[in-house]
């Protein structure tokens, strides 16, 4: 997080972390379709070889929300291939929160298991605190053939302490939802270390709902 | 733990708008600009610093110019028009020649990095010269300022406000490839640093690894060389007392008796002589075996080796078959040693070699190229070195080829079964390969599964000219 309290400006980093081909470019794409014009900004691709994410993908989205403060999202992909993780660290560095995106089809779940793992591991050696960190978990590819059930995915949900959401990032099913719930709980934390409340006057329904509002979302359905 | 990157990297920010943008770039493309609507142009960096500029002066200003009064108040203007940062869109900054200057802000990303101002131009709407041009300087004739202005291009506000616009998204789109540019340089720079500290940190986990065993190594081998020493103190008194006992010196000894201490006898110099071997390793391994070489005939050495090995070898029905080439320069070996070193490898061959089989000796000259053991540069680094070569060959089990290369190490059998079937430490081969390269030599294997096994000892030969 960083804030410009001269310039009035607030920038969040939320990261889209999760293994190779699980969907978190397509997940940045939807966004940028779905989100009305003026908010958003560039979708820019950082180096890509045969269409994969090499470096990062970066969306920025800009809101206007309480006493004239700006509140600038940035939202960035890393590279899910195993052999870029000095990248994914790199680009882990900073960040407010983590949507991790999943592969629902069963084939996958050693894959998301291994990257979860990596995840943890590449907080702790960027000094952040793992448990600390906002996570919401994200299910894509609900449409593709032997996927884990709602039944089994609700069921372990339940269990954990990470909201969950399902999506089809590929028809912009769920992406939104995913994101206003990142924010959600990416913003309680800022605001319990830095009370934005108090010092912009900048509060979190206001804020969630300004992004609900650019974003089109009415309710948050997980 | 990682080190932290810039905050340009972190979230990707753009700091300043003149590390994304190319000056020249951006010059030509104000330049294109004024060529098609006429209109001067000028970027300005957020603290006010010209990063380029497309204009001609006017008329208007020439003769403004041309009066004091007038010169000190387009001056001020100028200024004025320079540090103006507009916060909240485009704003028109009027002139008092009745020109305009239209200030827009370079927002990237929600932020603002600076500015670009269109004109001066005039408002297609404005008729009469203003009162305010004419009251600038006592001097000014209103027919020369009208003429003057009559120069200036006139551009209707709709017009100014999509030339802004397209500007504005000419400029988004270079300042998007300038920053994608500025990222990914960025982005190889730090994730190639990120790779080498990752590298570097397993690296010098590997050195304290390293460090660490070479410790434990050498603990082990003083504690090898200790406890060799100490056992062979009481082991000298057991062989010696039951060597006493076996020739009678204490009473005569029943047949039985004898027996038993001739077993305690044998099994003590086995013991001693292992023990030796451990010794003999230590001194290798440590470097601290001293060597005392004389010059020796490879022809003799071999015949002696086989009059040695013959009662053995005929105990067990084996043939020793030994062919030495005529003329064989000496050696300059230690003759101890390498005595040691083929009986070793003679006692190997005999004992594998299954009765009726054949063991064969050989002495032959060779010639070793010298030099990068990978050919490169082989022309400049090879040095012919003539060398003495002495095979021993057996026609037993033979040895894997995954193994050939293990079996030097020390404890090392190719089958654990065959230490118990035909005897042995695992040392042998391991003091073989020491005592040779202490020569300066060579010892290899060359084998096949069931086809024998044939062991090549390669010693330089005496060096006449050294003296």
């Amino acid at each position: 997080m960083q804030l410009d309290f001269k310039a009035k400006e607030l920038t969040i980093k939320l990261v889209y972390y999760g293994p190779a081909l699980s969907g978190k470019t397509t997940n940045l794409q939807s966004i940028h379709e779905l989100v009305s014009g003026e908010s958003r900004g560039r979708l820019m691709t950082l180096e890509t070889k045969d269409d994969r994410t090499l470096f990062f993908d970066l969306l920025p989205l800009t809101l206007q929300a309480g006493r004239g403060v700006q509140v600038r999202i940035k939202l960035f992909t890393v590279p899910g291939q195993v052999i870029h993780n000095a990248t994914r660290r790199l680009v882990l560095q900073g960040a407010d929160g983590v949507a991790f995106i999943a592969d629902s089809q069963r084939a996958e779940t050693k894959a998301n298991a291994a990257a979860f793992v990596n995840l943890r591991q590449n907080l702790i050696d960027n000094g952040l605190d793992a448990a600390r960190m906002p996570l919401v978990i994200q299910f894509n590819k609900r449409d593709m053939p032997d996927i884990r059930t709602d039944a089994e995915i609700d069921d372990l949900a339940r269990k954990g302490k990470e909201p969950v959401y399902k999506a089809v990032a590929l028809r912009g099913q769920g992406v939104l939802e995913t994101l206003v719930g990142l924010l959600e709980i990416a913003w309680k934390r800022i605001e319990r270390e830095h009370q934005l409340s108090e010092k912009l006057g900048l509060k979190e329904d206001v804020v969630i709902d300004e992004l609900r509002g650019r974003l089109g979302v009415k309710a948050v359905r997980r | 733990m990682t080190q932290a990157v810039g905050a340009e990297l972190e979230l990707a920010e753009v700091a300043r708008l003149e590390d994304i943008v190319d000056r020249r770039a951006l010059t030509e493309v104000c330049r294109s600009f004024f060529e098609l609507f006429s209109i001067s142009l000028r970027v300005f960096t957020r603290d006010g610093a010209m990063l380029a500029d497309a204009h001609e002066e006017r008329e208007i200003c020439r003769y403004v110019n041309s009066l004091g009064d007038g010169r000190r108040a387009c001056s001020t203007l100028v200024s004025q028009v320079k540090r103006t940062d507009p916060e909240d869109g485009p704003i028109v900054h009027p002139c008092f020649t009745g020109a305009e200057y239209r200030i827009v802000p370079i927002v990237y990303q929600g932020k603002r990095l600076g500015r670009f101002v269109l004109g001066p131009y005039l408002p297609a709407e404005m008729r009469e010269v203003p009162r305010s041009l004419l009251v600038i300087d006592n001097r000014i004739d209103p027919e020369a300022a009208r003429s003057a202005l009559s120069e200036m291009p006139r551009v209707r506000q709709e017009t100014v406000d999509r030339i802004g616009e397209h500007l504005s998204r000419t400029l988004d789109l270079i300042l998007f490839s300038g920053h994608r540019a500025f990222l990914t340089s960025h982005m190889h720079v730090a994730s190639v640093r990120e790779s080498f500290r990752e590298l570097a940190e397993k690296n010098q986990r590997l050195q304290e690894a390293f460090d660490r065993l070479k410790e434990l190594d050498r603990l082990k081998s003083n504690f090898l060389a200790t406890v060799s020493h100490e056992l062979r103190t009481p082991l000298t008194s057991i062989i010696g007392y039951s060597d006493m006992l076996a020739t009678g010196i204490a009473g005569e000894l029943n047949g039985e008796q004898q027996e038993f201490v001739e077993t305690i006898r044998n099994k003590g110099d086995h013991l001693l002589a292992l023990i030796t071997s451990l010794l003999d390793l230590n001194k290798l391994e440590q470097g601290s075996m001293r060597l005392h070489r004389e010059v020796l005939d490879p022809a003799a050495l071999l015949l002696d080796l086989k009059k040695t090995m013959t009662p053995a070898a005929a105990k067990k029905n084996v043939t020793i078959d030994a062919t030495i080439e005529p003329g064989l320069p000496k050696l300059h070996v230690d003759p101890v040693r390498i005595r040691q070193v083929l009986f070793n490898i003679a006692e190997n061959a005999l004992k594998f070699s299954p009765p009726g089989g054949t063991v064969k000796m050989i002495a032959r000259s060779a010639e070793s190229a010298g030099g990068g053991e990978d050919g490169i540069g082989a022309v400049l680094l090879a040095v012919p070195e003539k060398r003495i070569e002495i095979g021993i060959i057996d026609s037993g089990i033979g040895i894997p080829k995954e193994e050939q290369e293990k079996i030097f190490d020390a404890f090392y059998q190719v089958d654990g079964g065959s230490t118990r079937e035909h005897g042995g430490t695992g040392l042998g081969l391991s003091i073989v390969k020491r005592i040779v390269e202490a020569h300066g030599g060579t010892v290899r294997v060359e084998s096949e599964p069931g086809r024998g096994a044939a062991f090549w000892v390669n010693l330089p030969e005496l060096d006449e000219s050294a003296g």
